[in-house]
């Protein structure tokens, strides 16, 4: 998703050029709205999304470099965690209409057989409800990690934390994630039954 | 002990899983883990299923955006975080927080019945100003102000009630204020200790930090398009838990915050605290002073 010329993107938008900022934000808005969309419900999401390109353009120039996506994706989470404070009992009910509106339904499958469209939906739902049941700052990690595919090191700067508390929110976020999805293997496709 | 050790290390190694699956474990660490993987069927079958659980999470669509996020305008006044406000909002914070101990171990002391504040003492107060007789009550209605030179000048009369600690141990019981003051009878008909009571006590100092608490909210309310700023200084413990945080010069969603909140509006905002603690504390003071009079009642 990097962008050829970013860093000049970066640099003019800086300089209040807003179709360069424009540019980055179409570039990141599927990630960003995509990481809210994980941890809030859909219109509180559309409004974090919102929020976090608005605040974005405003700090600019405290953006000192790095990846640009973790920068995002950090101010992204920020605003998802403070709605969340506000807001406790609202995400384990969300997620459900988070899935909804994330489901695969939406998203043009490359598989072709309706039963295994259907494994992967029952699939998506058991990951979002197992997601739903981890702590917010386990979630956050497991979501930037394994679904946007942040490296070791974006995720020091999106989360603001040492590697160390990276590689341990990281473990035990999937530890807690498989034993979700082994609860419930029956009900999973066939590399979940391996035991069997 | 053996079988422990190895629980012990067999815990370790599962943790370990996990970097080992993105390959960040350290040369050593990655090849003990390996050697012992190799002769663990159960950490071999936690690998292979954290494997599937990472590549079922990887699966996991993404959603289009649903409308573009792209800014029409420039958002409205760059943000500077004003370190001078934020020092200035520290102080007065700290000020309402020293404000508010400081009221709160005055009525603990009278709780307490540590000196300059006991119930003792005022009763013997009470008891004095009675004596006093005549002036005593239309200085009471009239002027609050003299009422308080009289509080001080009795005050200052303290030592005096040490003489007669016998009485002040009957206080409660009522009556030996009125053997101590033989034109008790006149102090009887008016007879009115428990309004007294609560009459007297706010008038002593705490009526205008009510007054300032009613006075809050309508400065408040003369500023109505300064609702959204309001708002915002709503969520400030917000922000200032994520400072907290570490997450210094990307917390847009915090200084954006810090640029609607104008000074006066952190001073309105120090003083509502302030009122409502204040006020607060008086209800409550009141309120048991209140009950203790009525515990009083003949």
């Amino acid at each position: 998703m990097a962008i050829a010329d970013e860093g000049q993107l970066i640099r003019s938008s800086r300089k209040g050029d807003l179709e360069a900022f424009n540019t980055l934000v179409q570039a990141y808005q599927r990630q960003v709205y995509n990481l809210c969309l994980r941890m809030l419900d859909p219109v509180a999401a559309e409004d974090a999304a919102q929020q976090t390109f608005i605040n974005a353009y405003r700090h600019l120039s405290s953006f000192r470099g790095g990846s640009f996506r973790a920068w995002l994706l950090r101010i992204a989470s920020n605003i998802c965690c403070d709605e969340l404070r506000r807001h406790r009992s609202r995400p384990t009910a969300s997620l459900d209409a988070a899935l909804e509106a994330g489901s695969p339904a939406d998203v043009p499958s490359h598989l072709a057989g309706p039963e295994e469209e259907a494994l992967r939906r029952e699939l998506g739902w058991h990951l979002q409800q197992g997601l739903a049941a981890l702590p917010a700052e386990q979630r956050l990690v497991i979501i930037l990690r394994d679904i946007h595919g942040l490296s070791y090191e974006e995720l020091t700067e999106a989360l603001h934390c040492s590697l160390g508390t990276v590689k341990s929110r990281i473990a035990r976020g999937r530890a807690r994630m498989r034993e979700y999805l082994m609860a419930r293997r029956e009900l999973l496709p066939r590399q979940f039954r391996l035991r069997e | 002990m053996l079988e422990a050790l190895m629980q012990f290390r067999h815990r370790r190694f599962r943790r370990d899983l996990s970097a080992y699956v993105d390959d960040m474990l350290p040369e050593r660490a990655r090849r003990r883990l390996e050697a012992h993987l190799d002769s663990c069927q159960t950490c071999r079958q936690e690998l292979a299923e954290l494997r599937a659980t990472i590549e079922a999470l990887g699966s996991l669509p993404m959603a289009e955006a649903p409308r573009s996020f792209t800014l029409a305008a420039a958002p409205a006044a760059e943000v500077r975080p004003r370190p001078a406000a934020r020092r200035l909002e520290f102080g007065l914070r700290l000020a309402t927080a020293t404000a508010a101990f400081a009221l709160a171990l005055v009525i603990i002391g009278d709780f307490a019945g540590l000196p300059g504040g006991g119930e003792e003492e005022e009763e013997w107060v009470r008891g004095q100003l009675f004596s006093a007789g005549q002036e005593t009550p239309a200085a009471m209605e009239a002027a609050p102000v003299e009422t308080t030179t009289l509080m001080e000048r009795a005050a200052v009369q303290t030592p005096a009630a040490n003489e007669t600690p016998p009485a002040l141990e009957a206080a409660p019981a009522e009556t030996p204020a009125a053997e101590q003051t033989p034109p008790a009878p006149e102090a009887a008909p008016v007879e009115t200790p428990e309004p007294y009571g609560i009459t007297e006590m706010p008038d002593i100092s705490e009526v205008p930090g009510i007054s300032d608490v009613q006075r809050e909210p309508a400065v408040g309310a003369d500023v109505t398009e300064e609702e959204p700023p309001e708002n915002e200084a709503l969520e400030e413990p917000e922000i200032e838990y994520k400072a907290d945080a570490g997450a210094a010069e990307a917390q847009p969603a915090a200084e954006e915050e810090g640029n609607g909140l104008s000074r006066e509006e952190v001073v309105r905002w120090l003083e509502i605290g302030l009122g409502a603690g204040v006020g607060a504390l008086v209800i409550v003071w009141a309120f048991a002073r209140f009950q203790r009079s009525i515990g009083n009642r003949p």
